[in-house]
């Protein structure tokens, strides 16, 4: 445990360094992230103007509370995508890493880790602007809401990261992955709450995502913040990213044994 | 005459090296659908919920929705393949081959590749279009039809121009891409009309990125009505776009042959 | 002195997909594929001492990155034994891991954008060398290289060749018994070379480390090794002293000769390679060399003799052919 946590401590450190050497590219790509879900809150700030007011129990306020809060989900979201290990394979990187007495998956970890210190720190001015824009309405109801934000935020990166981990492996196995990769990405732009909130899917669509992992990484930190859950409902949410952290980490756990023994089979 | 040809032979090669990677035939036309099949879940969410949005019914959004694909899918094809080539050529100083060659070099950078499998959404777009227009209750003239031909030709340049001018910008900036990426992105908020966004994306839309007279302008002259004014202004603009990305293409070439000598 | 690889019967093959032309097999390949299989190792055997650096010889496509891999555990051999201190590395056991160390020459593993100095930090805490020896060692090879303060400077900043010197200081901070060299001097300019083989040479003597060297430079492999082993076409051809592979390959010696009379014909002795103003190169079969010797200092007036074996690259490059004429 200490030897992981110097590990992570120094991992961190290298990476946030060279990370901030590129913030100029980071910005960029922030506030190109941006479009996405300001379209989606004109679209249904306009709609719920339009219908009186509200849609689904979303008034243009609480849509921009939404869709704001997204923008800070969405870059905690992000992890390793699975065409990474493409590149990994071909460019002989894996190798490398394969060499080193720990997991690969911890650089990854890491990396990613050191990428949100670093667009935290550019997304906040963003994140003010777009306030003093949308006008959001976040509803406080309790003071756990907060702790509660934070560890639903963590717990959908950490189960994301592991989902797209294991997701990645096909790419041992089969060479052209890039269909499969793009329809899960489709079915996790549908029905995590990356679209719209959920609340405005038909009920059949929010049936099925209960089962799934995609609200739980996404939409659910989401309504936390906003404050549309109830705790009964966030303890829920908890415990199903927790599930989904064991599904996804037993996976790869079972699995990559048997990548590295196909990938020390084939060669790079 | 002349570059007609060099686009005929650009295009002959481009062909032939494509095609000998089919599978990437599957593979875009699956993930053009699942693109569609995103738009079209996202409109029917919309339209669960309201009879149309700020004035525009659903086959006039779906019209715009047809027109957006048919011209990212333009871009796809020609535009953006060429202008990535420029920059990853400026970064690595290969763009002296270009240089090199006794013809125009703008125009040789500007046709030197060319995505057939990207024309999928050519396809698709017109189907959607065309979908759109036969629930509309307006009937289409020959006017009308000619005014939408010309309408996307002259958004097409524009974007060009605009482009270019951004790519040019790598002479200067090394991480010109980020440029790009933000285009992409605004590419996308082209989905819907430009007139529901608020004044500030509006304008950018418009002026900045003229996504405006690329999408909805040409949606516009078929869903609704032709609007003459705003097409002479978009046929000013694109001309005005085209002369002053040349002078800046010459001026970004004139610092590129400077700092490589 | 004890053995700290042994290699027993080695064999690799891969399985590789076979193409055919046209649009036909090319629909066909995509539901179902033939395979071929390519044997890369052919049983191979042999075994390093601690302290020994051995120079790991063949042309490209001859097998030599295949059985490295195998022994740094990146490959998994088909059959044979493999035995690295003690594990098997291709179960990859961290403890194996520790000990070893592999350098590409044409792959770089530190940070791009940092300095080098901050990529060693992270080799510390992902060896978990203490901080104390970390230091030490760390202080001691950038001495070595004599790298100074351009450990400071972020990476892509260096030189080829100074980039290289801080991939090895970065490579053997967690002080590896067994190193796998891979062309680690490729592209680098003279002097660089001479340095880091200097070097590689310093660390071997230092920590009677085991090394594999694969170099298409014969000066390194001259320079570092007294024992190569030849592989071609998966097979090993010679495994043995330096001066030993140039007894048992070299088919032919050079005799130089000086003459008196600059105009006269040597042909009838042996192939003529130059001649300028009397200072002839003859080429003529090895066990004909003393006959030739003899006669020609019978037969002909000459101030001066000598009798040189061919230089090394040539020798490999006349084994490579020949090899390649019998397969």
């Amino acid at each position: 445990m200490k030897q992981h946590l110097d590990l992570y401590l120094t991992l961190l450190k290298t990476s946030i360094i060279s990370q901030f050497q590129y913030r100029v590219a980071h910005l960029f790509w922030l506030l190109a992230m941006m479009v996405e879900p300001v379209v989606y809150l004109v679209v249904w700030g306009t709609i719920a103007t339009s219908q009186g007011g509200s849609v689904a129990g979303y008034t243009a306020g609480t849509f921009a509370a939404y869709y704001i809060t997204w923008t800070l989900v969405r870059q905690m979201n992000i992890a390793l995508t699975p065409y990474a290990f493409e590149n990994r394979i071909r460019k002989g990187r894996l190798s490398n890493e394969l060499m080193r007495p720990i997991h690969p998956i911890h650089f990854d970890m890491s990396y990613f880790m050191s990428l949100k210190v670093v667009t935290i720190v550019l997304w906040l001015p963003i994140a003010g602007l777009l306030w003093w824009v949308f006008q959001p309405i976040f509803t406080f109801t309790a003071w756990w809401q907060i702790p509660a934000f934070i560890l639903a935020l963590l717990g959908g990166f950490v189960t994301r990261f592991l989902c797209l981990w294991a997701l990645g492996l096909v790419t041992f196995w089969v060479t052209k992955v890039s269909a499969v990769f793009e329809l899960y990405f489709t079915i996790e732009l549908l029905l995590s709450g990356r679209l719209v909130p959920l609340a405005i899917m038909p009920a059949w669509v929010r049936d099925i995502s209960q089962w799934l992992p995609f609200q739980w990484t996404f939409g659910f930190p989401i309504d936390v913040a906003v404050g549309t859950l109830t705790g009964p409902q966030v303890a829920w949410g908890l415990a199903m990213q927790a599930v989904w952290m064991l599904i996804a980490g037993g996976i790869l756990a079972l699995v990559w044994p048997h990548a590295v023994r196909r990938y020390s089979a084939v060669g790079a | 005459m002349v570059y007609v040809r060099l686009f005929w032979i650009f295009l002959r090669v481009s062909v032939i090296s494509e095609f000998q990677y089919r599978v990437n035939f599957f593979v875009q036309l699956f993930q053009s659908a699942l693109a569609l099949g995103t738009g079209l879940v996202a409109m029917s969410l919309v339209f669960s919920y309201t009879q149309n949005l700020a004035g525009w019914t659903q086959p006039e959004l779906l019209a715009v929705m047809g027109v957006h694909i048919i011209v990212g899918g333009l871009i796809k094809t020609i535009i953006q393949p060429n202008m990535n080539r420029l920059i990853e050529d400026i970064q690595e100083g290969t763009l002296d081959f270009a240089l090199t060659k006794p013809a125009d070099a703008q125009a040789i950078i500007s046709v030197r590749e060319f995505r057939i499998w990207q024309l999928i959404d050519l396809v698709l777009g017109s189907v959607v279009l065309g979908y759109a227009i036969s629930q509309l209750s307006t009937s289409l003239g020959w006017l009308s039809a000619l005014a939408f031909a010309a309408a996307v030709l002259l958004g097409g340049l524009m974007i060009y121009s605009v482009w270019l001018m951004l790519s040019v910008g790598a002479f200067w900036i090394i991480r010109a891409d980020n440029f790009l990426e933000i285009f992409d992105s605004l590419y996308q908020a082209g989905r819907w009309p430009v007139s529901i966004y608020p004044g500030w994306l509006k304008h950018t839309l418009t002026f900045v990125l003229p996504i405006a007279f690329a999408v909805t302008l040409p949606a516009e002259t078929l869903a609704r009505q032709l609007n003459g004014q705003n097409l002479l202004f978009a046929v000013g603009l694109t001309i005005l776009l085209l002369v002053v990305s040349r002078l800046f293409w010459r001026f970004g070439l004139r610092h590129y042959t400077g700092a490589s000598a | 002195m004890s053995q700290t690889i042994k290699v027993d019967t080695l064999i690799k093959t891969f399985q590789v997909p076979e193409r055919e032309a046209g649009l036909k097999a090319a629909v066909g390949s995509l539901f179902k594929r033939k395979y071929r299989e390519v044997e890369a190792v052919k049983k191979i055997s042999f075994g390093i001492d601690a302290g020994e650096i051995v120079g790991f010889l063949g042309p490209n496509g001859a097998g030599k990155t295949t059985t490295l891999k195998m022994l740094a555990g990146l490959l998994f051999p088909t059959s044979g034994q493999i035995d690295v201190l003690g594990y098997e590395p291709q179960r990859r056991e961290k403890e194996l891991l520790r000990q070893i160390t592999i350098v590409m020459g044409q792959r770089n593993q530190l940070m791009w954008d940092i300095p080098a100095l901050d990529s060693f930090e992270l080799q510390r805490a992902i060896y978990q060398i203490p901080e104390g020896e970390f230091r030490r060692m760390r202080d001691e090879l950038i001495d070595l290289l004599s790298m100074g303060d351009l450990v400071k400077k972020p990476v892509r900043n260096l030189s080829l060749g100074e980039r290289m010197k801080a991939e090895f200081i970065s490579a053997l901070l967690h002080r590896p018994k067994v190193l796998f060299l891979d062309e680690p001097t490729i592209g680098l300019d003279v002097t660089a070379q001479r340095l880091i083989r200097e070097f590689v040479a310093a660390y071997n003597q230092r920590y009677q480390a085991s090394v594999m060297l694969t170099s298409h430079y014969m000066a390194d492999v001259q320079a570092l090794c007294k024992r190569v082993i030849v592989i071609h076409h998966g097979q090993l051809l010679y495994d043995g002293g330096l001066a030993g592979l140039v007894e048992k390959f070299a088919a032919y010696k050079t005799i130089g000769v000086t003459l008196n009379d600059p105009d006269l014909d040597l042909s009838e002795y042996g192939e003529i390679i130059s001649n300028s103003k009397g200072q002839v190169n003859l080429r003529v079969p090895k066990n004909a060399t003393a006959q030739i010797t003899t006669r020609l200092l019978n037969e002909v007036a000459i101030s001066d003799l000598t009798i040189e074996d061919p230089a090394i690259d040539s020798i490999i490059e006349q084994v490579f052919q020949q090899e390649a004429q019998v397969v």
